[in-house]
């Protein structure tokens, strides 16, 4: 099947999918998810994945973050050939070049906003003044300085969920990766949250994938892409 | 050290739940620990090092039955033979019924010789043997007996008997200590005591101990001695003394099989127990396990991460378990081994320590391994649930 390819510019794309497919097996059905995928990001981009329920833009998401396998082509990210790294360097790729947001927050109730934005700096060879700092600082970006000591039941979702950015960039990541980071939060901290990540992308120099269905959040993005049924549908340059 | 905080924070996690897998952990290690010591301490009684030598000639019909006191000296005239001693168990009681301890007539002349190790004979002096052997109504005491009771030597005992007709008034003349508490809760009289007080008992005993010089003289001397009874009016049975003691533990049925079965059904029990409380805690994280995977944790790392866990929980149980084991043992000796022989003996031995926090350790391991394995290899989009 012919697909457009996308392709950013704006120079060198520190994602670059060729071809690639994702496919499920409901036991002898192939239930085809992406087909034929080709993109270019470049350093730096905000991007929006969008599209309807089923469209494949999580999916897409969790492949562009090496946290699922495609079952066809090829996915170069942060410079690395994905389909060439085994399950435990893979695993150690991540925690070098991405920070995950996800829309429930996740984080680890039994651990102070602290500790959970430490969790990615245990893997790392951070002795416990560096990780101190550094946890400091990723609460600082956030505006939570005042509750590193607070445990998740004690913050609200838009606290939680800036809590969840700190922990995502706290490894200073190359590529952040957002699923509907506002889906759980109202208006107010949605915004507050968006313009967050705006500020990450802008001032920081994140590059930023995030899959939304809400319009006001995909119009924070400098780009839209829309897939429907497992391949692009168009591309949309937002006017910020 | 920096994964111990999230390992003990992720294991407080439920307090609850924590609390009472480490409960249940606790009671069944304890019961676990307990039966086995216990098992232990029966098979002390007849597995007693110092008694390699030494055989019971009984009569072959059973231990209710007598032999006459004239197979003493063919005994004796064994080329084997080191000493003889007739010993009966008279079964009396001090007050009160219910205050058994063993009390047993003996040939006041060669008792020291036979249980010179029980005896501790070393520190025993020639002159309080002679003082013993010379009062007809002396008697000596084990010093766990003699303490429960507040006796000293001088002391004048007043037996009640239950099996023969007797009371007699016995005098202390030793207060002996022995290498082994149990073999201190003893009292031992003059046979002839029983043979001038109870007339049936003229030139009976119920048995003669016999010592030999060497243990390899055994067999020889078993067969010898029991073909030369054979088809008398009084056969006898010789066997070692460890294997005449097994003869009273195995009255009380096949007790190793049976703590042997109910430490099966409790380490069974526990083990499903345990295996689905880890399941649940784990399933429980299957999204948290998802997110640190996502976040670069290898599936390794979390696996060991779980086990870690797993195991610092069932090892807080076991230990738990173990010092609630140890202090009940104390108390089981210092209230219980007065009244009944082999609890004087009852200990923790390290063995079982040791074996009890292996298995523990087994259990733990097993339980957790089969969830947290499962939930690592699941793959991270499943976990998140976050299929688009």
């Amino acid at each position: 099947m012919d697909t457009p390819s996308i392709s950013l510019g704006g120079g060198e794309p520190i994602i670059r999918l060729r071809d690639v497919a994702k496919s499920y097996w409901r036991e002898e059905l192939e239930i085809p998810v992406l087909q034929g995928i080709d993109l270019d990001i470049p350093v730096g981009a905000y991007i929006a994945l969008m599209g309807p329920s089923g469209s494949g833009k999580t999916t897409l998401l969790n492949l562009i973050a090496g946290i699922d396998r495609p079952t066809g082509g090829s996915l170069e990210v942060c410079g690395s050939e994905l389909n060439d790294l085994d399950d435990d360097e893979l695993a150690g790729w991540r925690n070098g070049h991405v920070g995950f947001i996800f829309q429930n927050y996740n984080l680890v109730p039994v651990l102070t906003a602290f500790e959970n934005v430490e969790l990615p700096l245990l893997l790392t060879g951070a002795g416990r003044g560096e990780r101190r700092d550094r946890v400091e600082q990723a609460l600082g970006l956030v505006n939570l300085t005042d509750k590193l000591r607070s445990y998740p039941r004690q913050l609200s979702g838009g606290q939680e969920q800036r809590v969840a950015i700190a922990r995502a960039i706290v490894t200073e990541p190359d590529l952040l990766v957002a699923d509907e980071p506002t889906g759980a939060l109202d208006a107010k901290n949605a915004e507050e949250v968006l313009g967050l990540m705006e500020r990450l992308n802008s001032e920081l120099g994140k590059t930023i994938v995030m899959v939304t269905h809400d319009p006001k959040a995909a119009h924070h993005a400098r780009h839209q892409i829309h897939l429907e049924k497992g391949v692009f549908d168009r591309t949309v340059e937002v006017n910020r | 050290m920096r994964w111990l905080a999230l390992i003990w924070k992720s294991l407080l996690r439920s307090k609850r739940r924590t609390l009472l897998i480490v409960g249940s952990l606790m009671l069944s290690v304890f019961t676990v620990a307990v039966l086995q010591s216990l098992l232990t301490s029966l098979n002390s009684m007849t597995n007693n090092p110092n008694s390699s030598n030494r055989l019971a000639v009984r009569h072959k019909s059973g231990l209710t039955q007598m032999l006459p006191r004239s197979y003493e000296p063919y005994l004796r005239q064994q080329p084997e033979v080191e000493t003889v001693c007739a010993l009966q168990w008279f079964g009396g009681y001090y007050q009160d019924p219910r205050n058994f301890f063993a009390n047993l007539a003996a040939d006041e002349t060669t008792i020291f010789q036979m249980f010179r190790e029980e005896f501790g004979v070393s520190d025993i002096t020639e002159a309080q043997i002679k003082d013993f052997q010379r009062d007809g109504a002396g008697c000596i005491v084990g010093e766990v007996l003699a303490k429960k009771n507040g006796w000293k030597v001088g002391d004048v005992v007043p037996l009640t008997g239950t099996i023969f007709p007797i009371n007699p008034r016995l005098n202390i003349r030793i207060i002996y200590k022995s290498p082994r508490p149990s073999d201190e809760n003893a009292l031992y009289f003059h046979f002839k005591v029983l043979e001038e007080g109870v007339p049936r008992m003229k030139g009976l005993s119920g048995s003669f101990w016999v010592r030999l010089h060497r243990p390899e003289d055994i067999p020889r001397f078993v067969e010898r001695v029991d073909r030369h009874y054979a088809n008398s009016a009084y056969e006898t049975l010789t066997e070692t003394e460890n294997a005449f003691n097994l003869g009273f533990v195995k009255m009380l049925g096949n007790i190793g099989a049976i703590i042997q079965g109910i430490t099966l059904a409790v380490v069974v029990a526990i083990l499903i127990v345990t295996g689905n409380t880890m399941a649940t805690a784990i399933r429980e994280r299957t999204t948290e396990i998802a997110v640190f995977r996502a976040m670069g944790f290898s599936s390794g790392r979390v696996l060991t991460l779980l086990l870690v866990e797993g195991m610092l929980l069932v090892a807080m149980g076991g230990m738990l378990g173990l010092l609630l084991a140890l202090v009940a043992a104390t108390g089981v000796r210092s209230t219980l081994g007065s009244l009944t022989p082999f609890l004087a003996d009852f200990t923790i031995l390290p063995d079982t320590i040791l074996a009890c926090l292996g298995g523990t350790l087994v259990v733990g391991l097993l339980a957790t391994f089969i969830p947290a394995y499962a939930a690592t290899r699941r793959p991270i989009t499943d976990g998140l649930k976050a299929i688009g």
